[in-house]
Formats: C-alpha cells, structure tokens, sequence
C-alpha cells in the first residue's frame, strides 16, 4: 500500500495571494449588494405615488419671483447648456422655466455655450413634451421662429459672451434660422429678437447649465442684465457664491431646486389659491401668483420622493461603513 | 411620430443603457462595444456640429455673405475672414516635427483673446464678492440679542430695524470673516512659512475647508443620483410601462 | 480700401481667391522662416489678440453707440472701432477655436485608424468606433441638408414629413447618443455609494467635519426629514426657530460653505489674474512662446 504523500507546502506568497483573492471575492459581493439595494432604491419609489413635503429656499423664491417680474410677451435670453445626461435635473429645470414663461407668452432666444447637443436637446423638449401638454390643454402651442429661436451651439464662450456684452447684435451678426416660410433669414428679423437692440434692452438672461458655463456668463453680462441660474447639484455651492454677493438674483439647484420650482408655480408666494388659501408662505414678500390647477408638477415631484430613498441609503451606508471600521479596530484591539 | 420607430427607438436606448451599466458587474466585452459606439457617435456629432451649429453661420455666412431675404438686402461678404483658414490649418501643424512651432500661432491668438479679457473679468467677477465679504463685524445694537420678528410692524420701522446689526449677526460676520481669511491664507501660504500663527491659522482654514466640501459632497450626490432615477424611470416607466406593457407598439 | 464687396460678386470671389492664396503663401513662407523669428511671431499674434480687449476696456466709452451715431471727437472714434472690433474678435476666437477642436477628432481618429490597419489588440473595438464615427457624420450632415437647405426643407420642420434620413439621424442622436450618455454619468452614482460605504470613514478632524457637513446638508435637502425636524422647532419668531434643519442648513450654507467657496475661488482667481497677463506679454516660460 502507498503511503499518502505529505501535500505540497504552499508558499507565504500564495497564501498572501489567496488571502487577497478572498478578501476581493467578497468586496465584490458587497458592492454587488450595495449596488442591488441602489438599483432597487432608485426604481420602486418611481411606481408609487408619494407626496414629499417642500418648503423653497431663500435663492429659489427670488428666482421665481424674478421670473415672474419679467413683463409678459418680453424676450428672454437662455443659455441652455445641458443634455439628456442632466435630464433629471436640467430637464426638469428647463421645462418649469418654460412653463412660466410660456404662460407669460414671452419669447425665447436659446443658445448654447457648452455642449453642441445642447440647442438640439432644448428644442427637442417644447416640441416633443411641453407643446403636446399645451395642445391637450387647448393652449397655443409655442412656435419657432415667432416664439422661440436657436441661435446654436458656440464653442468658444469667453469670445462670443463678451461680443454679446459689447454689441448683441454685432456678436449674432449674419446668424439664421428657418422662418415661418421655411426660409433661413436673419435672426434679427425674427418677432423673438427684432425689438432686441442691445444686451441692456433684455428683461433677463437665464442659464441653466449643468457645467461652470456660468462663470464665463457672469463675468462678462453680471451688472448689464439681471441674470438667474438654474444649475445642478454639483454647480449649487458655486454658484452661490454669485448668489450671495447679488451678482446672480436668483437661483435654483438640482431637484430641490426643481420641486421648489414646482412648488411655487402651483401655490405662489403669499398667494391665496382657489381655496382662499395661502399655499406657500414667505416672511415680508411681496405676494407672487402661481398658477394653480394648471400642469405645474413633474419631474420634481417626481423623483423627490426616491431621492429620499436614495439618500437615505447612501447615510446608511456610510453609518454602516464607519461602525464595522469601528468593530474591526476593536477586535484588532483584543 | 411613428409608433413603431418611437418603441424601436426607446428599446435601442434601454439596450444601450444595460450594456453600460454590465460595467458594474465587470469589465466585459458587451460594455466595451457600447462605450466605442458611444465615442464614436459623440466624436461624430462634433464633427457635424461644428459646421452646422458654428463655422457655417459664425464664419462661412461672414466671408460669403448672403443674398437677400424678404426684400431686406442681405450683408456683404467679408473676405479678409479668409485668413482664418490657414490660420486655423496651422494648428495641425502640431503633428509635425519640423514645423510645429507654427501651431503656436493660432493657440496664442486664443490664449492672447483670453488673456486680454481677464483684466476685466476679473474684477466683474470679484469684485462684488470681495464688497460682499466687508461685513460690520460689531453690533450697533446690544440688545436684543436677536433680530426681531418684523411681522405686524409699519414698513419704516421693519426696515429701521433690518437695517440694525444685531449682536447674533455680528457674531456670524465674524465667523464669516475668519472662515475667508483662513481658507485664503491656506491657499496663498503654500510654502513655508516660519510664523507659528499663520501656521496655525492656515491649519484652521483647512479645517474650515472641509465644511464647504462636505457641502459640496451632499450637493454632488443628489446630483449623481437625480440622474440615476432620471435613468431607471426612462427604462422601468417610460420603456417598460408606457410602452411594452401598455402595448403601445 | 474696401473690407466687403455684395455676397455672390465676381468682386468678392476675386478678393477670396487672392486672400487665401495670400494667407497661404505667408503660411508656406513660415514654413522657412529663420528660428529667430518664430518667437517675436508668436509673442506679436499673442499681444496683439489680448491688446484687443485690454484696449476696449481701458478706453473710454462713446457715449451712444447706436448704427447712425457720429463720434464726438477722435478718442469717441477710437472707442467706437475698438467697440466693434470686439465683434470680429468673437468671431475669430470661435472660428479658431472651433479649428482647433478638429485637432482632438483627427487624434482620435488616428489612433484608432492605426489600431485597425496594423490589427492591434481590440482592433474591432476600433472598428466599431469608426463605423459608429462615421454613420452619424453622413446621416448628421445629409439630414442637416435636407432640413436646412433641400427642396423640403419647410416641409420637413415637422417630424410627421421626415424621411429615412431624418429617422437614421435621429435613431442615432437621441435613441443612442443621448441615451448612453445619461447612462455614462448615472453610473457615477453606484460607485458614490460604493465608496461612501468603503472609504467615508472618520479617521481624522478633516474626515470628521466633512462627514458632519455633508449629512446635515443631504438631511437638509430631504423634504421629508427638514418637515419632521423643522415642525420640532416651529416656533416663528422664537429663539427655538433657529433650530429648524433649514436654518442651520442655511447657517452653514451662508457662514462657512460660501466664504470657504469665495477664498477658493480667490486664490483661483488671482493665479488665473497673473497667470493671463504672462500668457498676453509672453513672460510664461513654457507658454506658447517658448
């Protein structure tokens, strides 16, 4: 009978190895579980209809208002620098602010500074989502050429803003879009830009960007036109720091910003509502109407609530995370 | 639009975004197609955009002109913008050995455009916050500690009363102020520096720092996940729901 | 001597061909320029760029400055040449810019044109790339055609009169492109949280005071959480208000995020400041004159 052979020594570097191996296998488990529950936090909540109570910022009640204040039927300047990328916020940013404006019947002229999609994107948005909404509601859809233009996609942003700020007309000299008979003409002879001489004769620039697009913005045009920012999450800290020093009048950042937004357009500010009611309440404000009964709500309202969820993971997580850094130092300790 | 290509469209898109998202489980052959369909479709509408969306109108209409519209006359043509071309062809110059000192041209005509501006950008943007940032750093009222509730009073005496410092204020300003001069002097004192205060000093403005990072850290995550709810309610009800089980193709 | 002649005159075209064949021929001259001379040509384009907007700003401004004003004096007339020549400067920074960003699209494409000719490793990735590259250049610029300047151009406005180009054009715009790139900066989001879990730990005073920033500011954009904790302090006018999640938010927001930000930013600032005026009088050393 053959004696069994004594097994093969295994090295103190394959043991390192293996441990290593094992300890990878199972930080990969953990992820793959983290990234479950993220999957699952950020998709359930979206089948269920929640209500999530909001109360506005200082920064987004000023936005609103400001908006508000811009006469009806004037011409806006909007710098869109934001694609399908940020849709979550930046599109529910544009459509709130379209929404007002719309409903103001003011004129559009939107650019990009960013993003060569961008003009593509925005337009893409009042045609295929906010005119369909207006036309189920018997509202005039907005149209191109008499109520909105693109002026396009303009790389080099220092250049072109700083031309806008010196000589508007000069800075978009030769620029065309279709007109109503299909023909590329001046942008100048269009009803969105023919009263517009000079960057001062605008009631309000807006940006909403999702990139520091508005730095260039506010360098050049701060103090020649009221400007308000509509900016993700990631730009808020920043870009309210032009906020506080009024260099901006108005401000909204990432989906708080988009359901203040909302929030806003159905209650106003010390508006009273159908009901008598004063939906949302600012200390010495002047009252603001919104605009109740009308479709004010959308992505704000709807992603606020899985927001939550998701939130609530990440804090778990890391509470988690730093208990179990806790336990391991302690039985390190022993 | 057309039902059937609006549901092709949206399929090709839900495709798209788990073939990224096969990254989370590991680098795989199925996430490495689609981020070079990405690559290549996103370098492509550059090319396309910076045509359409910008030489066409912001160079080509100037040099050429336009024929009139309307009965408007249309402008004249510009055709000192010529220069441009070689100019700008200049730039590709970078790849040769021999002659890429002249791709320095139309890059120092940039930065030179750029330069020119930051004498004045900069106090556009500055300026307001550094007036900002000279906050009164003592009360010119005492007591009460606190501002008042405004509520119920005249006009003239709500704003007598805003106008006040109060003591509470006061105290924030002061806050204020440190937490700007010692993030400032954490920036500005990158070297060495001999004095145990400014030492100290720029060591309290790191600490200060983190405060507004930390910020910024809950800011950016509910950016990041805005867009991933953004995505799952794209697939699960805008694909999913509106689409494949509301039988809409 | 005349700058523009009417769009679609011999005229005009004369002066384009005698241009460019000029702008050329500097160009080729360049070519075979002494080395001594390359510096003070750059170091002149370079000041002469950025003298622009220094001009105009230190210069006073004319008065009115409307199409049919007349200047005042001399330094009225300046005023209003540097004011306009603000306008060709944008226009040829875009254009200039605009040709230079063709530079990182040939890289591209030379890199992974060279994977699929020598057949390197993933060299059908490359493939992929390029196909992918050049389907939407064709479908972008034949739809852009078609919807700008072809025969149907107002017709095809609107989506229900597009034709398969317009469909192809847009199957790859927004059912792909579009799609895949929300998808690209939503996955950013799992691996927050993967590192949230792994790596946010309080092992310092740094740590520990992020840590605590970040949480109040996340609780503070919770709708749910700031009306449960703000409805503890609902006291208006009282002292306990200052308690409310969003006062404290707002505290912190206000007293230390935005001056922390500001000085930042300062800092930034003044190295950008310093860093342009060595860019515009070529002081730089490993700038663009060098």
């Amino acid at each position: 009978m053959d004696t069994p052979q004594d097994p093969t020594p295994i090295s103190a570097e394959e043991v390192q190895l293996l441990e290593v191996k094992r300890i990878e296998k199972q930080a990969h488990r953990t992820r793959m579980i983290l990234f479950g529950l993220l999957i699952l936090a950020s998709s359930l909540p979206l089948f269920l209809t929640l209500n999530v109570p909001n109360k506005p910022t200082q920064a987004t009640v000023d936005l609103y208002s400001t908006i508000m204040a811009v006469p009806d039927g004037s011409t806006i300047l909007l710098q869109t620098d934001w694609t399908t990328s940020t849709r979550g916020e930046s599109g529910g940013e544009f459509e709130g602010l379209m929404r007002v404006l719309m409903r103001k019947n003011c004129k559009v002229a939107l650019y990009s500074m960013s993003d060569a999609q961008a003009p593509k994107v925005a337009m893409d948005e009042i045609v295929l989502t906010l005119n369909p909404e207006r036309k189920l509601k018997g509202e005039r859809e907005y149209k191109a050429w008499d109520d909105y233009i693109s002026l396009g996609f303009f790389p080099n942003a220092e250049g072109e803003t700083a031309s806008m700020a010196a000589n508007l007309r000069s800075a978009w000299n030769g620029k065309k879009y279709i007109n109503d008979s299909g023909e590329p003409e001046d942008v100048f002879q269009s009803p969105v830009l023919s009263k517009v001489q000079s960057i001062t004769s605008v009631p309000l620039v807006v940006i909403i960007t999702a990139t520091s697009s508005f730095n260039v913005l506010i360098e050049r045009l701060s103090g020649k036109v009221p400007i308000v920012a509509l900016v993700t999450g990631v730009m808020g800290p920043e870009t309210n720091v032009y906020y506080s020093s009024k260099q901006i009048q108005g401000l909204a950042t990432g989906m708080k910003g988009v359901y203040d937004l909302e929030t806003m357009m159905e209650d106003g500010i010390n508006s009273p509502g159908p009901n008598g009611k004063v939906g949302f309440q600012w200390e010495n404000h002047p009252p603001v109407k919104g605009f109740p009964g009308e479709t004010n709500y959308g992505r704000g309202k709807l992603y606020f609530p899985t927001l939550h969820i998701d939130m609530a993971l990440l804090i778990l997580a890391v509470i988690f995370g730093n208990v179990g850094m806790f336990m391991a130092k302690k039985r390190g300790n022993r | 639009m057309n039902e059937h290509y609006a549901f092709l469209k949206m399929t090709a898109g839900v495709l798209c975004t788990v073939g990224l998202y096969s990254v989370l489980y590991r680098e795989n052959k199925f996430y490495r197609f689609f981020e070079h369909v990405f690559l290549g479709l996103a370098a492509g509408y550059a090319i396309v955009a910076l045509w359409s969306e910008n030489l066409k109108e912001g160079w080509y209409d100037l040099l050429v002109g336009s024929a009139g519209t309307n009965g408007h006359s249309g402008p004249y043509g510009h055709y000192l913008y010529v220069l441009l071309l070689p100019i700008g062809l200049m730039g590709y110059f970078v790849f040769s050995k021999k002659h890429s000192w002249m791709s320095r041209v139309p890059i120092g005509i940039v930065l030179g455009l750029w330069s020119g501006q930051q004498v004045q950008v900069w106090w556009t943007r500055y300026g307001p916050q550094i007036q900002d940032s000279i906050k009164p750093l003592l009360p010119t009222v005492w007591s009460p500690a606190m501002k008042p509730d405004t509520t119920g009073m005249t006009p003239a005496l709500a704003d007598a009363v805003s106008k006040n410092v109060y003591l509470s204020q006061a105290i924030t300003n002061v806050i204020f102020v440190i937490t700007l001069l010692a993030v400032l002097s954490y920036f500005l004192f990158s070297f060495e520096v001999k004095s145990k205060a400014i030492r100290g000093f720029s060591t309290l403005g790191r600490y200060l720092l983190m405060i507004g990072f930390g910020a910024i850290f809950g800011s950016t995550v509910m950016m990041r996940f805005a867009l991933l709810i953004d995505r799952m309610y794209y697939v699960w009800i805008e694909w999913l729901m509106n689409h494949v089980i509301a039988r809409k193709f | 001597m005349n700058f523009s002649y009417p769009s679609g005159s011999s005229t005009l075209y004369l002066a384009l061909a005698v241009t460019v064949i000029f702008g050329f021929l500097i160009m080729f001259g360049m070519m075979s320029m002494p080395a001594r001379w390359r510096r003070p040509v750059v170091v002149t384009c370079t000041f002469i760029s950025g003298l622009i907007y220094v001009a105009y700003y230190l210069w006073p401004k004319p008065q009115s400055f409307g199409p049919r004003d007349i200047p005042l004096n001399w330094s009225e007339w300046v005023g209003s040449q540097l004011a306009d020549t603000i306008g060709v400067a944008g226009t040829i920074s875009t254009a200039l810019t605009t040709f230079l960003l063709g530079l990182g699209i040939y890289s591209l494409v030379r890199i992974h044109g060279r994977k699929l000719i020598r057949m390197q490793k993933d060299w059908a990735f490359s493939l992929v790339l390029l196909i992918s590259m050049l389907a939407i250049v064709i479908f972008g610029y034949w739809s852009y055609y078609q919807t700008k300047f072809g025969p149907d151009a107002s017709k095809l406005q609107d989506a229900a009169n597009w034709t398969w180009v317009n469909y192809t054009n847009d199957f790859l715009f927004d059912g792909l492109l579009q799609q895949m790139e929300g998808a690209m900066f939503s996955v950013i989001a799992f691996y927050i949280l993967s590192a949230a879990y792994r790596a946010f730990r309080i092992r310092s005073v740094e740590a520990t005071i992020l840590l605590a920033s970040a949480l109040i500011m996340m609780l503070s954009l919770m709708g749910a959480v700031e009306f449960l904790w703000n409805s503890k302090f609902d006291h208006s006018g009282a002292f306990v208000a200052n308690f409310q999640l969003t006062e404290i938010a707002r505290w912190i927001r206000d007293t230390f995020q935005t001056p922390g930000i500001r000085a930042l930013e300062f800092g930034i600032g003044l190295g950008a400041l310093a860093m342009g005026l060595r860019l515009w009088l070529s002081l730089e050393k490993g700038g663009v004159s060098a």
